[in-house]
């Protein structure tokens, strides 16, 4: 009973109550949304790094990773890639040469990392080939030799365009410098501007015969059918790569990493300041009717309602208040959500800052399930927390003294 | 055999500084089966005496012994529980619960004292034709008169099967024919089923109705009459 005239009692007074659920409603859509854009915009920063740039497991020479240079190669590259192969729920591996250099054009030059592919491999692992525009040529199209992709920012910094010859400048195995031209095959356009600013790709047969010998493999990368796998994958590799060091993504890019979880809290943070700014209103409402509803509350009291009861009344009434904008807002900016996911926001008027950062100019907002349960959960906790006071209100009421309050 | 005994009450407001005496040494009693109004000039001390015997109000002095359990010596809590058991109130502004049904408002106070659903729904029906408005058992008061109000919140007074009924002005607020139509359900209820009145009223059909008037002054019994037995004064 108690439960149906808490229910009974929110409608009441129709137009105030639909006032409050409206701003819960408004708020937390709202929040939700913002939340969203935040949350599909790091979703997409981190696939795109995952699929352009790193993978989901690297293996080095771990010399490597500290000095940079090509001669801190992975010995026997075939075996180990056929070993990560056999691994279960490896989904594809490539291997790939990686070398510091210059590249320069005949206006501009710029410091680059050269990386040595084998096209068929890293096409299975890396997905960067469906960033290249087809106004920007293709990915090692064609069987022509010396082909190299760059990055748009690069491209523009060294005034090149397409077919354009680029001369590359690296130390070969030998330790001496080594130079040659290579034709722009493809421009790619990641969101990370300064991925596209630093990495070239060329074919590694290419780099090879330029240098005369084989550059060797100085990093691994492998992709894995199923995210929740990425550490057992690695474990695996470790135990079996031993004196190789075996990276997962968070571990090479420690931004992307804590990124992800900075956004994690900032979302909460979000969410908890317009729920805390929504509980006052909320307060404020359950106050009035608190005083409003004081003779009324001296009657239940006089006829033996006990104090438990009024006061889980009132904390009820503002519980159902609040859960009745809560629900609505979550159903709409659920809504709002899906549509805008389907579509897309197109920021590409802030392309140049988003990509400087590394993320895409079109952002597809998301919202993980789970987010959804904890703001339930936070939604019923602020109205428990707001029904607080006004309970403790009703609960200092006299009976004697409530019942003649005209 | 008495049901209410009040020995020796009073109730001072403002004891530190100006002491006034609301009552000042009442000692009553009350039978099982009275039909008795409380009346006096304004000030007198009838709220002040009907919130004491509902427990409503606590006592300067004295003990007030309801069906052998003395109510001024109960915590809050325990009030709380012995009104939802003991006692039916009549307010003078009917206090109905505003977003509930007459069948509801009545179904309330058992389900408070947790009756089962059976027999909530066969007294709710019984008390709501005992009261003639078996045919508003889904109204909302809003959409009752006030003396149909009146008589859902005798009904709701009756449904807890108090030891008695205290009602507080119950026909202030009512036209002549509702007043006159309250009070004849009321004082039927209790010739026929021994139901215990006790009002606190200015209004004249009311004090001729009674079998028992009870008249206070500055806070002390002045008169208190019974109709069937003669005039007694203490």
């Amino acid at each position: 009973m108690i439960f149906k005239i808490a229910f009974k009692n929110v409608w009441r007074n129709k137009v105030r109550s639909l006032i409050v659920i409206t701003a819960i409603t408004l708020g937390l859509s709202g929040g939700i949304f913002t939340v969203s854009v935040i949350t599909g915009m790091v979703d997409q920063k981190i696939h795109s790094g995952i699929n352009n740039e790193v993978s989901h497991i690297q293996i080095h020479n771990p010399e490597f990773l500290q000095n940079y240079e090509s001669r801190y190669n992975i010995p026997h590259p075939d075996s180990i890639a056929a070993i990560i192969l056999k691994t279960p729920a490896v989904k594809a591996v490539c291997c790939r040469s990686r070398i510091t250099g210059m590249a320069a054009s005949s206006n501009s030059a710029a410091g680059i990392q050269i990386i040595g592919v084998d096209p068929q491999q890293e096409m299975k692992v890396f997905t960067l080939y469906t960033s290249i525009p087809d106004s920007a040529g293709g990915y090692f199209k064609g069987s022509r030799k010396n082909q190299i992709v760059i990055g748009r920012k690069l491209a523009d910094k060294l005034k090149i365009r397409l077919k354009s010859k680029v001369i590359l400048r690296f130390q070969n195995p030998d330790g001496n410098l080594t130079e040659a031209a290579f034709s722009v095959n493809g421009i790619f356009q990641s969101a990370n501007n300064v991925f596209d600013e630093i990495n070239v790709f060329v074919k590694k047969i290419d780099l090879d015969q330029v240098t005369g010998s084989d550059n060797g493999i100085q990093e691994i990368a492998l992709i894995v059918g199923d995210d929740n796998k990425i550490p057992e994958v690695q474990a695996s590799l470790k135990a079996r790569l031993k004196g190789m060091l075996v990276q997962n993504w968070m571990e090479i890019r420690p931004d992307m990493s804590m990124i992800t979880s900075a956004i994690a809290i900032e979302v909460y943070i979000i969410l908890g300041i317009i729920l805390f700014a929504l509980a006052f209103g909320i307060v404020n409402t359950m106050l009035m009717i608190v005083f409003e509803r004081t003779r009324e509350l001296g009657m239940l009291m006089a006829v033996g309602m006990s104090k438990s009861r009024v006061f889980r009344m009132i904390m009820l009434e503002t519980v159902f208040l609040t859960l009745i904008g809560g629900l609505i807002g979550m159903a709409l900016s659920a809504t709002l959500v899906a549509v805008f996911h389907r579509h897309g926001i197109d920021l590409s008027a802030f392309s140049k800052g988003l990509g400087a950062f590394g993320f895409d100019p079109k952002i597809y907002p998301f919202i993980k399930r789970v987010l959804y349960i904890n703001l339930s959960l936070m939604i019923i906790l602020t109205g428990i927390l707001s029904a607080i006071m006004p309970a403790r209100k009703a609960l200092q009421l006299k009976p004697v003294e409530a019942i003649r309050i005209e | 055999m008495n049901i209410i005994e009040i020995k020796n009450l009073s109730k001072v407001y403002d004891e530190k500084t100006i002491p006034v005496y609301a009552l000042n040494g009442v000692d009553l009693a009350f039978k099982q089966g009275e039909f008795t109004c409380i009346v006096g000039p304004s000030g007198s001390g009838k709220t002040t005496m009907l919130n004491m015997l509902g427990g409503l109000d606590t006592p300067s002095g004295g003990r007030i012994m309801i069906d052998g359990t003395d109510i001024t010596g109960l915590k809050s809590r325990q009030l709380i529980d012995f009104r939802l058991r003991n006692i039916g109130f009549v307010f003078q502004s009917f206090n109905l619960i505003p977003v509930l049904t007459a069948r509801e408002n009545i179904e309330f106070i058992m389900q408070l004292q947790g009756v089962n659903r059976e027999q909530r729904d066969k007294r709710t029906l019984e008390l709501l034709q005992s009261v003639g408005l078996g045919e508003k058992i889904n109204t909302r008061p809003g959409k009752l008169s006030g003396g149909q109000q009146q008589r859902v919140a005798v009904a709701r007074a009756l449904a807890s099967k108090p030891k008695f009924i205290l009602a507080d002005e119950p026909t202030a607020n009512l036209d002549s024919k509702s007043a006159e139509n309250l009070l004849e359900i009321m004082e039927k209820l209790n010739r026929e089923e021994n139901i215990t009145f006790i009002f606190s009223t200015h209004d004249s059909r009311v004090v001729a109705k009674a079998r028992r008037v009870v008249t206070l002054e500055d806070g002390k019994i002045v008169s208190d009459i019974s109709k069937n037995q003669g005039t007694g004064i203490q």
